[in-house]
């Protein structure tokens, strides 16, 4: 069915290249064109108002009419239709605990089992659990109880453990699923998996998706943003890859783009030493005085992105060191986030990054913070893992709330898998470790649309199997995606043959008691 | 599962008979087809097609009206265009074409040109050319003498002689390897977890020595797929077969054997499908491909061959992992290829006689010399055979067996993942095999156990092996017997009592009796040729972390060992063992030399004669006995008789497992065996009850076996080829020391299989198959071995529909931007159509009637006339086909990430033009790998290199899969872990940032204006000129040099007034600079250099 030209979501997409309008406009369209592409603008909204802006209303209209509407075959992306409904969510921040956080010790409280303590845990419970190669010699399995006290709190009276005294304070905020579960055992196919919706490389994450079919709501900053949190070395920092923010097989644009603590916090940004601005215009100047000549004499409109290219290049070399420049911010910003904001890198510092750039319209971030990968030594590890990340995480959903921005941004806690109720290694009545485990583990998510002081979900008395409500980690993404007004299975790419999508070929659904 | 059993997609499945369904289509009868009565329907519910949802999505009538159409004249399935065998079509002579055509290419395009109404362009000049035919070929910009000299020559020929030339130059070999690197997906590092370096840059350079010396691409082909397997001249097969090694791989602490194993195969067979076949077959890795007619099997029967390689299971994160070669250095080359020419003769000898085992083991058991004799049955209390299949029990198949089997205890073993005599058996964790009192003995008791292992490393535990069998009652101060293995020496111990914790915590090989040590036993890779014996621990060893800042790394490794100390104040009180002071009264025996720890099976077995002594042990591996040395001797009479149940693979109750080990054939008898009734045990006796049966009944398995044991053992021309090999095998160790390592593969002489595995969960085996191609493709030759060699020759053969066509595509694509096929990675059904089919066909076959002829092809595409035409466009082009497919304009886009540094560095003659060699670490901004990377991996620390290794083609630049090169990575260059045969050419703000900031760039920038500056006097409007022909190859045309000499004056009365901003300018990039210029002067024109280093038409080609 045809649509009017002007609906954002018509089926035959035109673009104002196809109309019979002054050069000068198609020459513009082009350039917006070239920004969409850049931050992944969906649909052709922008183009549109651009396009009516330079025209007004009525001179549109008469182009429209007069143009000739067929398709451009190879555009899928104004095709895209997004949102599928109205979102919840515009934005979201993703705080990405790798290595996998012990869901025994912060949110999964068993009470019961304090008297298991070093018994084994029993066989049936264990079932057919493949194990990593780490335990799968081990002989026994002998449980190990939280070494920490858990409390309850709020009005929904959330059992939290008393390592997050901050998260207890905003569990009336929390949606905490107790029930997620993943495929692999290991970290490297975990992390992809969670991040990718595939265990193998070669896919789009998340935040690549939203870039290719939400695009940034600044011009001047990217859609997708990733923040690396400076390892502690005293933590068993597992690796991460650029893979995890990579675009797969969407193009590369839409590839997260990392923000550094140091000079350069997008690479390559900072002028030369001895080029200032002034120099920087000059040169761009005469650069684009001579493209515009090249693109005359050669007619291809890929000139025209370049030089729409390098405008953009210098206009964020203003909005990036705007962004990150926190000189501004009040004294309850460091009141609430606490002394480690002021360090650069710091997962302090990351999230109150985040919350600035969410106020700045990025449409998706996401915060790497490495180290839950405690295979020994969790009684002293925990803490110091709690002590870099609870606060801040607080301060986070406390911050957007205050500012009015919690209702539509969405705050994602997450690892790629949890850990096992028995120790690693050996159990002493002061402290263990716990290997990896894919079958229940907690994250919780807070605004966007979902639920407010809610737990979902329930596993058995050992934290090992789930007994109700399961989540798979494609549900949860596709969850997401709801959030941000897409429909898991008709936001697809084609490639390979396949309409591939972040879910995975593979059957998932929304958990619709997850949301508001 | 597909409703109502039907596909519509095959003509069988659309075709067939489904009971209680009418029939889909029947041919030439619209009106009783119910597919047409379907998409007719008004009825939205019976309404076809519908979407996943259900809801009616319904045809267009055109649409159905050709389905009728097509349906009346008898519903032909014809086989999709790519399954066919190209064809070489005749040569269109459109009447317009005129004098246009300059190869038969450009028949083609012109004829499809005018089918859509559009017209060629006109030729490029001279200067766009050469600087286009010259990107093209070589990487590289011609230089301005070049320019010059080629717009001089007015020969009819000049345009040839130019392409010629540039085919001879070894830049060539560097360009195209560039684009084959993509396609074998090569990198520095194995990409996951620590991403640890690994050393395979001899691919590289094998791959640019290959394109050079235009070797024949079905020779290319097939020393990727398969060298290590094809007769030798030199290394370059061996080198070439690397490919095969190139994906990822993993040494991460908790991984499942299985799943790396299944992993590393399907990964060989996606890149092997998209490298040659351009096939997406990786689609079937969960189920059959839902478009295209590759199944499950068809999936998996091709990762098979791949699965048969002798390798280490796991890289140890070392920087090699076997098997691999060692290159000897220039000086040995030509001594060490003769050799190896002698060795490879032998080899093929030796795969004569393998390839026609069958009907040797037949001629032997005919001729009734030397038949296999079966191991008398005298004494045989217990045989576990453990060819169950599957279940928890496991049958007792000694004679009169009591009891006559058992059952596995806790959880189920598993079964069949590996096949060697049959598929095995393997201890799942809390497997637990309980075999009652049998083998309850006295010491005075003979007696004899042991059987079939695979005794298994893992990243997690790489060699502390465990019990095998054991009697023995860890309760009771570990009285009993036991069969072990402590880090690969292999252990008897009768005991009336020990100190507790005694044997599994000591190391046999610490200590004589007289307190000596022992040496260290040789370390030995388990690997045959091509690794070399020679090569030690140290040759091996995992590279080092590179040291960081040392402030940075002091506070570090402060951090680190407060941490361990306070980890270690914590640790638990229970893992101190207590010391026991019972002294011990034993016997026990270990084998002086450790046995590899390398995931093969073995067959290991000892005897005992009853005499109380330990000389009355003797320890067997493979049937021949190992020397021993004797720990403990003191046993006396005491009784080692006890109540704990025997066990496999634990010690009673539950100590010193062996981890996960497999078994096979398991066996105690209550006698001593004789020297040569052990020697028979791991074949020949099995070998006779094969031969037992009539040759009608064995399995592929059986064959297997009987040809195994026939060769090994009884054929005395077999053994006397591997006899001669082993010299020469020294021969080549000694001619190739000192040269640099590199990973190749080799294969097995067991046979290649894989299992089907459902939604390709590596736990969820189904059927086992054995290598075969895709079904629906030629099938291989039968009577030859299905492994590799027959890959790699299936692959270019006449029949083989695809590698010539999606080989000249890609060449294609290289030259004009996008594939006759655009989606080169995609030739399936749900691939793009091509837009020339019959010029796509048209080349495949020239391609192999040239003798698969690279130079050729590419100097064929490059003479054509369409290639030649001007990249100008016109507004009507534009309109007409926007993306330039029907080619009415020659090729321009943007270059790829390597081009465009290399001319940069070009550009200022920064570029070092050496050829080959290990990777090198030009600048990268800080922080980009210590970012993502595991403390210990060896790529933790960017340890940039100075010098010429700064100013190397980019070809040589390092790559780390988890963190890729900033610069590259923005101009698209691929990540390198899955197969790229189509690059995306994106455009964003971010590419702006590194070549206006990127120090590379700066630099470069510095060293042209500097040049310029040298070499063309004062007059700025001749340096103006010479930049543009160093980056253009034309001379500045009047715009240009108006917009550049304006931003000069700015320039040079910017950094005049500050002349501190034109020193740091300069200041930037290694290259120590021209003092002799004035800083303002230098620095106004590094700015100009930067505007023309920037420019589109820089950019593009």
């Amino acid at each position: 069915m045809k649509q009017h030209p002007l609906c954002t979501d018509c089926e035959s997409p035109v673009t104002p290249l196809d109309l019979p309008v002054p050069a000068a406009v198609k020459q513009e369209w082009a350039a917006i064109e070239t920004r969409r592409r850049f931050l992944g603008r969906s649909g052709k909204v922008l183009g549109w108002a651009a396009l009516a802006g330079l025209l007004g209303e009525a001179g549109l209209r008469s182009v429209a009419a007069g143009a000739d509407l067929t398709a451009h075959p190879q555009d899928h992306k104004i095709d895209l239709g997004l949102p599928h409904f109205a979102p919840r969510a515009k934005r979201a921040i993703y705080l990405f605990m790798s290595g996998g956080p012990s869901q025994v010790d912060l949110f999964d409280y068993k009470p019961n089992l304090a008297s298991q303590f070093n018994k084994d845990m029993p066989d049936s419970v264990r079932g057919n659990q493949q194990l990593t190669g780490m335990t799968a010699g081990q002989a026994h399995f002998p449980v190990a109880p939280s070494h920490w006290p858990f409390r309850q709190h709020g009005q929904s009276g959330t059992w939290v453990s008393e390592l997050l005294p901050y998260t207890g304070r905003m569990v009336d905020d929390l949606t905490i699923i107790k029930t997620i579960n993943t495929d692999a055992i290991n970290h490297e196919p975990a992390i992809m998996l969670m991040n990718t919706g595939n265990m193998n490389a070669g896919k789009p994450c998340l935040g690549a998706w939203l870039a290719y079919g939400l695009g940034s709501m600044n011009d001047n900053l990217p859609a997708f943003v990733v923040l690396q949190t400076k390892t502690n070395p005293k933590e068993n920092n597992q690796p991460v890859s650029s893979r995890l923010w990579g675009s797969g097989f969407l193009s590369s644009e839409y590839a997260g783009v990392g923000l550094r603590s140091g000079a350069d916090p997008v690479l390559y940004l900072a002028d030369p030493a001895g080029v200032d601005r002034e120099v920087r215009r000059e040169m761009l100047d005469t650069v684009e005085r001579i493209n515009r000549k090249t693109l005359d004499e050669v007619g291809d409109p890929e000139t025209n992105a370049r030089i729409a290219q390098y405008e953009m290049a210098f206009r964020m070399q203003s909005s990036v060191p705007e962004l990150i420049d926190l000189s501004k911010e009040p004294q309850s910003t460091w009141d609430l986030y606490g002394p480690d904001a002021r360090q650069p890198g710091t997962f302090a510092y990351n999230c109150l990054l985040a919350r600035r750039m969410a106020e700045r319209g990025v449409r998706f971030t996401q915060i790497y913070k490495r180290g839950w990968d405690v295979h020994n030594d969790a009684v002293g590890m925990l803490p110091i893992l709690c002590g870099e990340t609870d606060r801040a995480a607080y301060a986070l959903v406390t911050d957007l709330k205050r500012r009015g921005l919690l209702d539509d941004t969405l705050v994602i806690w997450a690892g790629e898998f949890g850990r096992t109720v028995y120790s690693q290694g050996g159990l002493s009545p002061d402290n263990y470790g716990r290997d990896h485990h894919p079958r229940c583990f907690t994250t919780w998510m807070a605004g966007g649309g979902t639920r407010q002081g809610v737990t979902h979900g329930e596993t058995d008395d050992f934290s090992y199997n789930i007994v109700k409500d399961p989540v798979h980690v494609r549900d949860f993404n596709a969850t997401i995606l709801h959030c941000l007004g897409i429909d898991h299975n008709r936001f697809t790419f084609k490639f390979q043959g396949l309409d591939q999508k972040l879910t995975s070929p593979v059957e998932a659904s929304v958990v619709q008691d997850l949301l508001a | 599962m597909r409703k109502a059993d039907l596909r519509l997609d095959l003509a069988e499945w659309a075709m067939r008979k489904r009971p209680h369904h009418p029939d889909a289509i029947v041919p030439g009868h619209p009106e009783k087809s119910a597919l047409i009565k379907r998409i007719e329907s008004t009825d939205s519910h019976f309404l076809m097609p519908q979407t996943v949802r259900g809801e009616a999505k319904p045809m267009s009538a055109a649409e159905i009206a050709t389905l009728k159409e097509w349906v009346r004249e008898g519903a032909v399935y014809r086989p999709h265009w790519a399954f066919e065998v190209p064809v070489r079509p005749a040569v269109p002579a459109p009447s317009a074409l005129g004098g246009w055509a300059r190869t038969p290419i450009d028949n083609f395009i012109f004829a499809r040109m005018e089918t859509v109404g559009l017209r060629p362009s006109p030729e490029a000049d001279k200067a766009a050319l050469i600087r286009r035919v010259t990107l093209d070929l070589t990487g590289l910009l011609p230089t301005p003498e070049e320019v010059a000299a080629f717009l001089k020559d007015t020969s009819p020929d000049a345009y040839e002689r130019l392409v010629d030339g540039l085919l001879a130059r070894p830049t060539f070999g560097e360009q195209r390897a560039r684009y084959w690197l993509d396609y074998a997906r090569y990198a520095d590092t194995y990409g996951l977890h620590f991403d640890n370096s690994r050393d395979i840059w001899p691919y590289r350079d094998y791959v640019i020595r290959s394109f050079n010396n235009n070797k024949p691409f079905d020779q290319f082909a097939m020393e990727q797929i398969a060298g290590d397997m094809l007769p030798m001249k030199n290394l370059d097969p061996l080198i070439g077969s690397g490919y095969v090694r190139l994906g990822l791989s993993s040494n991460e602490g908790g991984t499942i054997p299985e799943e790396l194993r299944v992993n590393i195969a399907r990964e060989r067979a996606e890149a092997f499908g998209a490298t040659f076949m351009g096939l997406t077959v990786g689609c079937a890795v969960c189920h059959d491909h839902k478009f295209d007619p590759t199944t499950q099997r068809d999936f998996y029967s091709l990762s098979a061959f791949f699965n048969n390689l002798d390798e280490k299971p796991f890289n140890d994160d070392r920087p090699v992992w076997t098997p691999v070669v060692r290159v000897p250095s220039p000086h040995n080359e030509e001594a060490y290829n003769r050799v190896l020419e002698q060795r490879s003769d032998l080899e093929t000898k030796i795969n004569d006689m393998r390839c026609n085992s069958r009907t040797l083991v037949a001629q032997w058991l005919a001729s009734g010399v030397n038949p296999p004799r079966p191991v008398p049955a005298s004494g045989l209390v217990l045989r576990l055979r453990l060819d169950e299949g599957s279940g928890e029990e496991l049958r007792n198949s000694a004679p009169n067996a009591n009891p006559a089997g058992f059952r596995t205890s806790t959880m189920k073993g598993e079964w069949g993942e590996t096949t060697w005599l049959w598929p095995d058996f393997r201890m799942q964790s809390s497997t637990r095999v309980l075999l009652g009192q049998t083998g309850d003995y006295e010491a005075k008791q003979a007696f004899s156990a042991g059987g079939w292992f695979m005794v298994r490393a893992a990243p997690s535990h790489p060699g502390s092996f465990g019990t095998l069998l054991s009697k023995m009652d860890s309760t009771q101060h570990d009285r009993g017997w036991e069969l072990g293995t402590d880090d690969g020496f292999v252990s008897v111990a009768l005991v009336n009592q020990m100190p507790k914790g005694s044997s599994s915590t000591e190391k046999a090989k610490t200590q004589h009796k007289n307190g000596q040590k022992d040496k260290e036993p040789e370390f030995k890779e388990p690997f045959n040729y091509p690794t070399p014996q020679d090569l030690t621990k140290k040759d091996l060893a995992p590279n080092k972390p590179p040291a960081q800042k040392k402030a940075e790394e002091d506070a570090a490794n402060k951090e680190k060992a407060k941490a361990k100390a306070e980890a270690k104040a914590k640790k638990p009180s229970a893992a101190e063992p207590s010391k026991d002071t019972t002294p011990a009264v034993a016997i026990r025996v270990v084998s002086l030399t450790p046995l590899p720890i390398d995931n093969a099976w073995k067959h290991i077995f000892f005897t005992y004669d009853g005499s109380g002594q330990a000389s009355g042990i003797k320890i067997f591996v493979n049937g021949a006995a190992v020397p021993t040395r004797v720990v403990t001797d003191n046993l006396g009479g005491a009784t080692i008789r006890n109540d704990a149940p025997m066990q496999l693979g634990w010690r009673n109750p539950e100590e010193h497992p062996a981890k996960d080990a497999r078994y096979q054939d398991i066996r105690l008898y209550a006698r001593s065996l004789s020297l040569d009734e052990v020697e028979r045990l791991p074949f020949e006796d099995y070998a006779a009850e094969i031969a037992s049966h009539p040759a009608s009944q064995w399995t592929t398995d059986q064959w297997h076996v009987l040809s195994e044991f026939y060769l090994n053992h009884v054929d005395p021309a077999y053994q006397a080829v591997q006899r001669e090999i082993i010299p020469l095998d020294k021969q080549l160790d000694l001619l190739s020391e000192g040269g640099a390592l590199t990973q190749v593969s080799w294969e097995k002489p067991s046979l290649a299989y894989a299992h089907v595995l459902t939604r390709g969960v590596y736990t969820a085996r189904t059927d086992r198959v054995e290598a075969n191609t895709p079904h629906f493709l030629p099938p291989l030759p039968p009577g030859e071995p299905r492994n590799r060699l027959a890959l790699a020759k299936w692959t270019v053969s006449p029949a083989n529909p695809l590698t010539a066509r999606v080989t000249v595509n890609r060449m294609w694509y290289e030259l004009f931007g996008t594939g006759i096929v655009e989606t080169t990675e995609d030739f399936g059904i749900m691939g793009q159509r091509p837009t020339h089919p019959e010029l796509l066909d048209w080349l495949a076959v020239e391609f192999r009637e040239s003798g698969w002829n690279v130079k050729h092809m590419y100097k064929l595409m490059v003479m054509s006339a369409v290639y030649r035409q001007s990249a100008k466009s016109n507004p009507q082009q534009l309109a007409k086909d926007p993306r330039n497919l029907f080619l009415s304009h020659g090729p321009r886009f943007r270059m790829d990430a390597e081009m465009l540094r290399d001319i940069a560095l070009q550009a200022g003659g920064l570029l070092v033009e050496r050829i080959g060699g290990p990777s090198v670490k030009p600048y990268q901004p800080p922080n980009i790998w210590e970012e993502v990377s595991y403390p210990t991996s060896d790529t933790v620390h960017y340890v940039q290199e100075h010098g010429d290794s700064l100013y190397r083609r980019s070809m040589y630049s390092y790559v780390k899969r988890m963190a890729p090169l900033p610069d590259m990575d923005t101009f698209d260059e691929p990540m390198r872990d899955v197969v790229c045969t189509r690059r995306q050419r994106t455009d964003t703000p971010l590419q702006a940032l590194v070549t206006m900031n990127d120090v590379q760039w700066v630099e470069a920038a510095r060293a042209l204006a500097q040049r310029v500056i040298r070499e063309e006097g004062s007059d700025p409007k001749h340096r103006i000129n010479r930049i543009s022909e160093i980056m253009l190859s034309h001379g500045v045309p009047p715009s240009m040099a108006t917009a550049l000499e304006a931003s000069l004056r700015k320039m040079q009365k910017h950094y005049s007034a500050d002349p501190k901003a034109a020193r740091s300018l300069l200041e930037v990039g290694e290259k120590k600079r021209d003092p002799s210029i004035p800083e303002p002067e230098l620095a106004a024109w590094t700015m100009i250099a930067t505007e023309m280093l920037n420019l589109d038409e820089t950019l593009n080609k």
